[in-house]
């Protein structure tokens, strides 16, 4: 056990979960606190459940993508201002490596595979575009629990 | 009389995990306005409503079971209390957002443990949760958690114990003195979560050797 | 006008077993203490953020030319690293390490590992290397040696039964750490054999 994702054909080794939760559980209630839209999730069922192992791949690569080209991005100056810098650090670090480590197969046959991982994925860009800026920002960042959690069933 | 907000009447609301058993509780400040009533309301995050939380409106006591409500281990929640004193006045607070695979607690294992002359037998009970599949079944906590594992010390004196671990429930420590007292120690440990219980303890003594007699 | 501070020098890296600690060489001043500031930015900052640098948790102001950084390196990503000196109000430049930093580059060395008997038990205790290590131990008996048995030990530090030994039979034991967090692991101990003292049963 441990140390090993296997998102379908892609496999990642070398990060550690709990050191992942460890860091997301410090930023945690203080970003949490900052949404007060308890009406609205972004990463909904419907994005998240009942993704097939192939699928997994295509859509982790998509998630962590958009997690650190614009969530962590545009969101670092609120971080930067608190002392969780070091916890934010590890996971956007980690999310770097488990980025550079995945490789969605681009076969045709894989086409229908990835066009459902890409709705899946749209589905939850969506739900971030339809908020302003600063609310999406601050919601997304505060679901990392729910990305961790179900990155959790490939470990 | 509108009721007007006095937040000391409510703090520190929030869940109380263990096992998957789910309790909201809170304080109500100060202590001496009696009088005081409760009502709790229950969301799942993500979705508009606030549902009340029947058995717990106008309640005296500052807790409430949400287990049921709160069950499902892929979803957040959060529930708010509102208090209404005799006086008309009143406060609303919420929890943090709750999720009892994030934020359960893991309880001492239940565990038998058998003498024999030479051995000790470990044997750890599955734990039962509130938690159940779609269709029906009861979850232990071993099917919850994939990596769960026991971990079990015997001391045998001050300075030596004996080490044993894995996710099988019958454990046996051999080659041990006759007749002898030892004090056993089993922890249930998850990894993936960084959720460790506090031990079950066992203090048992080894059975005389009476092969010879 | 006040000399400039000079900046730290030969800045490195040496790490082994998940231990990575950073040198330079001291600024010397006569009869003055120099302070150290070290800071770090992971890929992530390099990337994204690159005028962003992190102090260390616990080198953001330190006496000796080096720092244990191995609480700051959480990611098996290249890590920037920098350092300068202070004294008083005055600091100096920064001093940046060469090539960055990647902790899967790490000297992992044998386990240190003690083999003993308990009774009839064969027993292991193998050297506590900290939490990100485990261990898998191979252990068989000696004219036995096409019949080996292995176990995964989850830390060190701690006595683990391995087996109850015949008597008269030698046991011989070797183990390998394993970090996981890099996905590498070292190489094999030199074997040790115990022996429990009487008569060995036949083997059937």
């Amino acid at each position: 056990q441990g140390h090993e994702f296997r998102f379908g054909p892609c496999r990642v080794e070398g990060v550690a979960l709990p050191s992942l939760w460890e860091a997301f559980r410090s930023l945690k209630d203080t970003v949490q606190a900052q949404d007060n839209i308890t009406s609205i999730r972004l990463l909904r069922r419907e994005v998240l459940q009942n993704v097939s192992d192939t699928e997994s791949c295509h859509l982790i690569h998509d998630l962590l993508k958009f997690y650190l080209n614009t969530v962590f991005k545009n969101y670092h100056h609120k971080i930067a201002e608190s002392n969780m810098l070091p916890s934010f650090s590890t996971l956007a670090n980690n999310f770097v490596f488990i980025v550079s480590k995945l490789q969605p197969s681009q076969k045709n046959e894989m086409l229908s595979v990835s066009d459902r991982a890409r709705r899946r994925f749209l589905m939850f860009k969506r739900a971030f575009k339809q908020l302003e800026i600063e609310a999406a920002l601050t919601k997304a960042f505060g679901e990392v629990d729910i990305l961790l959690t179900w990155m959790g069933r490939f470990y | 009389h509108m009721a007007e907000d006095s937040p000391e009447l409510l703090q520190h609301v929030k869940f109380q995990s263990s096992n998957f058993e789910n309790i909201l509780t809170w304080d109500g400040k100060p202590e001496s306005i009696p009088g005081t009533v409760y009502s709790v309301e229950y969301k799942m995050y993500g979705e508009p409503e606030w549902l009340a939380k029947v058995g717990c409106q106008q309640i005296t006591q500052k807790s409430c079971n949400l287990t049921m409500e709160t069950g499902n281990l892929t979803e957040l929640y959060y529930a708010r209390v509102t208090a209404i004193s005799s006086g008309g006045w009143s406060a609303t607070k919420m929890t943090e957002r709750f999720n009892s695979l994030q934020h359960t607690t893991i309880k001492p294992p239940d565990v038998t443990c058998v003498p024999q002359v030479r051995s000790i037998q470990m044997i750890v009970h599955p734990t039962p949760t509130p938690v159940h599949t779609t269709d029906g079944h009861q979850l232990t906590l071993e099917e919850i958690f994939q990596d769960l594992f026991y971990r079990l010390e015997l001391h045998v004196n001050h300075t030596y114990q004996m080490h044993l671990g894995g996710k099988q429930r019958e454990f046996e420590f051999s080659g041990l003195t006759p007749d002898t007292e030892f004090l056993g120690s089993i922890v249930i440990s998850v990894p993936t979560w960084s959720k460790e219980s506090a031990p079950y303890v066992c203090r048992v003594k080894t059975l005389p050797d009476r092969t010879w007699t | 006008e006040v000399a400039a501070l000079p900046a730290p020098q030969n800045l490195s890296v040496h790490s082994t077993n998940m231990k990575h600690l950073l040198m330079w060489s001291p600024v010397v001043l006569a009869e003055e203490t120099v302070y150290y500031s070290v800071e770090y930015q992971g890929e992530y900052e390099s990337l994204y953020t690159s005028h962003i640098w992190i102090p260390s948790k616990w080198c953001s102001l330190t006496e000796g030319p080096e720092c244990d950084v191995s609480d700051d390196i959480t990611a098996t990503v290249p890590y920037n690293l920098r350092v300068r000196a202070i004294l008083g109000s005055q600091t100096s430049a920064w001093s940046i390490l060469e090539e960055p930093f990647n902790r899967n580059s790490t000297i992992l060395t044998l386990p240190g590992m003690k083999v003993s008997k308990d009774g009839f038990h064969l027993v292991i205790e193998l050297e506590d290397l900290g939490p990100q290590f485990e261990f898998l131990v191979v252990y068989w008996r000696k004219e036995l040696v096409t019949k080996e048995h292995d176990k995964v030990v989850r830390r060190g530090g701690i006595p683990v039964p391995l087996e109850t030994m015949e008597p008269g039979a030698p046991y011989c034991v070797k183990a390998q750490a394993l970090v996981k967090a890099i996905g590498r692991n070292s190489a094999f101990s030199q074997e040790e054999c115990v022996e429990v003292q009487g008569e060995a049963l036949p083997l059937m």
